[in-house]
């Protein structure tokens, strides 16, 4: 027996998801499954707010409001979780974030450069987007790559000892 | 236990314990930040840093348990060093800006800085900034100051169970903020504002109005809203409240509070607050003296009784006033006017349910201890949401659930919503359906005991439900399954009991069925109170068919002690429907109300108010004017609850103290408004105190026989109050309709099961914000609920095309009113709610009420609501 309050059951209040009704009712299903891998409501937080990051590009208040709904965390604690982490996005951004390490291991290795490189090329700095909705920054603090420095995420993917002759390469295929 | 060394000192402690605890018992004090009473150990502060003989680093005392011939030093060059540092890093971001923040004097930071901080601190860099939000009504955050200690966010979430606040963000950067990052939106229970060490998270109510050592005065005494009793500490400056506080540990709500105990007290600080007596010449109400207010009741009920009859006079009790105020009232009718006929509102629901209760169980069943709730393993609760009736006694069962407790709510669970295993939550009407079913399902898993024939009697003849009954509760019948399977299988139960189970349906029936699982399963039984003192009062005789301390009326005489004889009148009393009817067909004449506003209070507000015009004399004693003193003749002052000593018995049977601030108002305690006019009507004894009148109560109620004053001045006396002889047996009982079930031909909801025709049924709400007329004098709770508003469920409001804020007409038999809508989602199909606390729209005015013929207690009629648009 599930000890919290399913609240997939109660249905939403009016005018929480308006446009975004099959969403809603993907996540709904997808958080229904999850529950069943996790043995408490908080352990179920986090993939589920992935899987509401996936389906909706970016995690607004509304949303927040909807996993807490659907995982019976408090909105206020879900708040506190997104916040903390970097991966979370709590703003729309590009198609393509960038999430360049500068931490230690990595600025040695030029991470610095990179940065400056993508200011130059896409006048990016850390949080924004380029005009085109194309890319956008997030500087991170150490993404537990130190032996591959400098690294960076794009999207969902890795990539190691990247350096000035290949970032650009890498990232054309970022569309 | 353990032996261990701390500071060269030999000390034993239990083996679970903590070093901060081994060493607090011999009186070593460990400073500490995070750590507070009633929370988890946290650890998170480094403050309480000791040094341990044989382990390398220095650990934190109040998370490392005691060991066997542990040496532990707690004051030592390196640990000092340690928390020098400690107090340096909190002081890189947390401001020195103790002048004017409201903490200063009272800040923990500010003290330990001055005993083991550095002179200075070294951290050249600014400090972070970050914008005091002063936006809520109730708490003002300054994130500044925050040392992220979470004492606050742990005991939202933890002792709480509000989760309403977090940490949010990363680093130096991490914030506590609710989930608008603005006002809170929450429970309002403050009890963050009671933990947070710094001025992070301050009073909005009191701000920059008062500094810790203007306290002049604490006064250690009993919340007066509810009938939890929690106890409160008011700081007084002068003779104003500066603000009330609990301290963490102490009485039975262990320090915790809820909105309406913490910030709802401004109401007795009014300007409304009645300043002298009244009484009404041509229609108007004219102040006068007191004297000639007493002598004009004297001689108006010395009049009453000689041309009509004592039986011609009655009165309304009070929840909100002491035992003893209601104990003087009661003698007044009583013994010196010589009438039965005194009752209360406690006779809508909680008497009838108290006196039913315990003729099946005997007289103790209801006398329970409420901070015990959290130690059971299972809590059935029926009637009500506890945790905005009687919040802290339903933090109580959060609690418990937390610890594992399985947790079955029948109707809507409202605060409780998660923390519930079985959410039993039918439509209107088909309560009784479910609680029938389980009634079955448990009396076929645990059998019959033969303890008590009546109730087993009554059990067996009930029918099982078919399934298209079972089917139109909206409760899925695997789920009652599983939540009897989890019933059958307690071993500390507790049922909780709430008004609504009385209110619709067959009240005898419904409570029977709840009896029944609490017979059943052996559980404890507690009934939800909203005012602080029905029980008190009915222990005081404040019904028509019993004397003080419970035994019925037998017309006598009673000796007490300096030869003082008492008569009890031989006429059947009236109770408070009785009086109503009474004063209509003209069998009453005069009414003495204290402490209460029935016009209010009562459905069908046209009658009510039509009887008390038929009066020849209405008498009302209170703090403000009311609905009812817009009728009376006389209108006397009253002292609110800050203002008088006394004792008030909690809905568990513990009789606590209430204790005087400071008066704010020239009202007078009631019970010597009383004593006064019984004076003039022939009473010979006088009282100087109110613990002369308790000590007259105690002789005459054989309930308070061995009860010790002492104690309850001290930390209050539980049941049976030092008797062991007053133990009622269990008695046979009526019920009503045992063999049959509702059926009520309508409209399918949602969900397929069915409520009565197109219309809704227009229920009472009862906020946790508001208890009907003090709060709605609150300037601060006011501030968080300022208007009415008709609850509606999500389903219903899309049928009826309403979204939130819309305006709309909730037409009734009784009358009709224009509110607005606010959507909520554990109202069920089929139901809207409203609250009876504002003047201009209220649930009382709408509807009507009828008497049960069994239990005496009122059911909500004419309540079938019509919404429109406007």
């Amino acid at each position: 027996m599930d000890t919290m309050r399913c609240a997939a059951d109660t249905p939403a209040p009016l005018g929480a998801a308006k446009d975004g009704a099959s969403e809603s009712a993907m996540l709904k299903d997808k958080i229904k499954v999850l529950k069943k891998l996790y043995p408490h409501a908080r352990s179920v937080l986090l993939p589920a707010l992935y899987a509401a990051q996936q389906l909706y590009g970016w995690l607004s208040e509304d949303a927040l409001e909807e996993v807490s709904r659907l995982t019976g965390v408090s909105p206020a604690e879900v708040k506190g979780v997104v916040t903390f982490y970097s991966l979370f996005k709590t703003r729309p951004l590009g198609r393509n974030v960038i999430y360049l390490c500068t931490n230690v291991a990595c600025l040695i290795m030029g991470a610095d450069t990179l940065e400056d490189f993508l200011h130059n090329t896409y006048s990016l700095s850390n949080g924004e987007t380029t005009a085109d909705g194309r890319f956008s920054l997030v500087i991170m603090e150490c993404i537990g790559a130190c032996d591959k420095a400098p690294a960076m995420l794009v999207n969902d993917d890795c990539h190691f000892n990247i350096s000035m002759d290949n970032i650009r390469e890498i990232l054309d295929n970022y569309k | 236990m353990v032996k261990l060394t701390i500071n060269e000192q030999e000390v034993e402690a239990g083996r679970d314990s903590t070093i901060l605890e081994a060493a607090k018992s011999v009186g070593i004090i460990i400073p500490t930040l995070c750590h507070t009473k009633g929370l988890e150990a946290y650890g998170g502060c480094r403050m309480c840093l000791v040094q341990i003989e044989r382990v390398p680093r220095l650990q934190t005392a109040c998370t490392t348990k005691v060991n066997e011939g542990m040496v532990v030093f707690t004051e030592t060059e390196e640990i000092n060093k340690a928390r020098r540092a400690v107090l340096e890093f909190l002081l890189i971001n947390h401001p020195l800006d103790c002048p004017v923040c409201d903490k200063a004097g009272e800040c923990l930071l500010q003290d330990h800085v001055a005993r083991y901080g550095a002179s200075e601190g070294r951290f050249a860099e600014g400090k972070r900034v970050h914008p005091e939000n002063v936006n809520d009504p109730f708490i003002v955050r300054n994130m500044q100051r925050c040392i992220l200690c979470a004492r606050c966010t742990r005991m939202c979430g933890e002792a709480q169970g509000a989760y309403a606040i977090s940490v949010t963000g990363r680093g130096a950067h991490s914030f506590v903020e609710p989930f608008s990052g603005d006002r809170y939106n929450c429970e309002y229970c403050g009890n963050c504002l009671t933990v947070c060490p710094v001025g992070a998270i301050m009073s909005r109510l009191h701000r920059h109005s008062y500094r810790p050592w203007y306290v002049e005065k604490e006064v250690e005494t009993v919340c007066g809203f509810c009938g939890v009793g929690c106890t409160t500490f008011l700081q007084m400056r002068a003779a104003t409240i500066i603000r009330t506080l609990p301290k963490l540990g102490t009485g039975v709500n262990k320090g915790l509070l809820c909105v309406r105990g913490r910030f709802g007290y401004d109401y007795v600080e009014s300007e409304g607050r009645l300043k002298t007596p009244m009484i009404r010449v041509n229609g108007v109400l004219e102040p006068v003296s007191w004297e000639k207010a007493l002598a004009y009741i004297t001689t108006r009920l010395k009049d009453i009784a000689k041309r009509h009859s004592p039986k011609a006079i009655a009165a309304i009790a009070s929840g909100m006033c002491s035992n003893e105020d209601n104990y003087m009232l009661q003698k007044l009718m009583r013994f010196v006017i010589g009438s039965n006929n005194i009752d209360s509102t406690a006779r809508l629901s909680y008497a009838p349910a108290k006196t039913y209760i315990e003729k099946i169980f005997g007289t103790a069943a209801t006398a329970n201890n409420i901070s015990d709730i959290e130690k059971s393993d299972g809590i059935f609760t029926a009637g009500g949401d506890p945790t905005a009736i009687n919040p802290v006694l339903g933090i109580q069962i959060r609690s418990a659930w937390r610890r594992g407790a399985k947790v079955v709510v029948s109707g809507q669970p409202g605060g409780l919503g998660n923390f519930i295993d079985y959410d039993l939550n039918s439509v209107p009407l088909h309560e009784e359906t479910v609680l029938n079913t389980i009634v079955i399902g448990l009396a076929e898993m645990k059998g019959y005991t033969g303890k008590n024939p009546y109730i087993e009697k009554k059990i067996k003849a009930l029918r099982v439900p078919c399934e298209p009954e079972l089917r139109a509760t909206g409760v899925l019948l695997e789920n009652m399954e599983e939540a009897i399977d989890d019933l059958s299988r307690l071993k500390n139960p507790v049922v909780v009991v709430g008004p609504a189970l009385l209110q619709s349906g067959i009240p005898s029936k419904n409570l029977f069925l709840v009896a029944a699982i609490a017979y059943l399963i052996d559980a404890r039984v507690y009934l939800l109170s909203k005012k602080p003192n029905y029980r008190g009062l009915i222990d005081m005789g404040c019904v028509p068919d019993s004397i003080p301390g419970g035994l019925p009326v037998r017309p006598g005489q009673i000796k007490l002690k300096k030869g003082v004889t008492l008569t009890v009148p031989s006429d059947k009393g009236m109770n408070l429907f009785e009086m109503i009817e009474g004063a209509l067909d003209g069998s009453l004449k005069a009414l003495y109300v204290m402490g209460e506003n029935p016009v209010f209070n009562l459905p069908d507000r046209e009658k009510t108010e039509k009887a008390l015009k038929a009066l020849e004399l209405l008498v009302v004693q209170d703090i403000f004017m009311t609905e009812t003193t817009r009728h009376a003749h006389v209108v006397i002052p009253a002292s609110a609850w800050s203002e008088k000593d006394g004792t008030m018995t909690n809905l568990g049977g513990r009789i606590q103290f209430l204790r005087k601030g400071a008066a704010v108002s020239t009202g007078r305690s009631e019970w010597r408004v009383i004593a006064d006019i019984a004076k003039a009507l022939g009473m010979n004894e006088t009282y100087s105190d109110s613990k002369e009148v308790w000590e007259e109560i105690t002789q005459i109620s054989v309930l308070h026989s061995a009860s010790e004053y002492e104690e309850i001045k001290g930390v209050g006396l539980m049941w049976p109050y030092g008797s062991v002889q007053f133990q009622g047996g269990a008695e046979d009982f009526e019920v009503e309709g045992l063999e049959i079930l509702p059926e009520v031909p309508g409209r399918k909801t949602s969900e397929g099961c069915v409520v009565p025709g197109n219309k809704l049924y227009l229920l009472p709400e009862r906020s946790l914000f508001h208890s009907g007329s003090t709060t709605r004098k609150s300037k601060a709770i006011l501030s968080v609920s300022p208007e009415p508003y008709l609850a509606i469920n999500t389903v219903e409001a899309g049928r009826l095309g309403l979204c939130n804020d819309d305006t709309v007409w909730v037409k009734t038999a009784r009358g009709a009113a224009v509110v607005t809508v606010k959507i909520v989602m554990d109202c069920p199909e089929g139901v809207v709610m409203l609250s009876n606390t504002f003047e201009k729209v209220n649930f009382n005015a709408l509807v009507g009420y009828a008497v049960d013929p069994v239990l005496k207690c009122m059911v909500l009629t004419d309540n079938e609501a019509h919404i429109e648009k406007l």
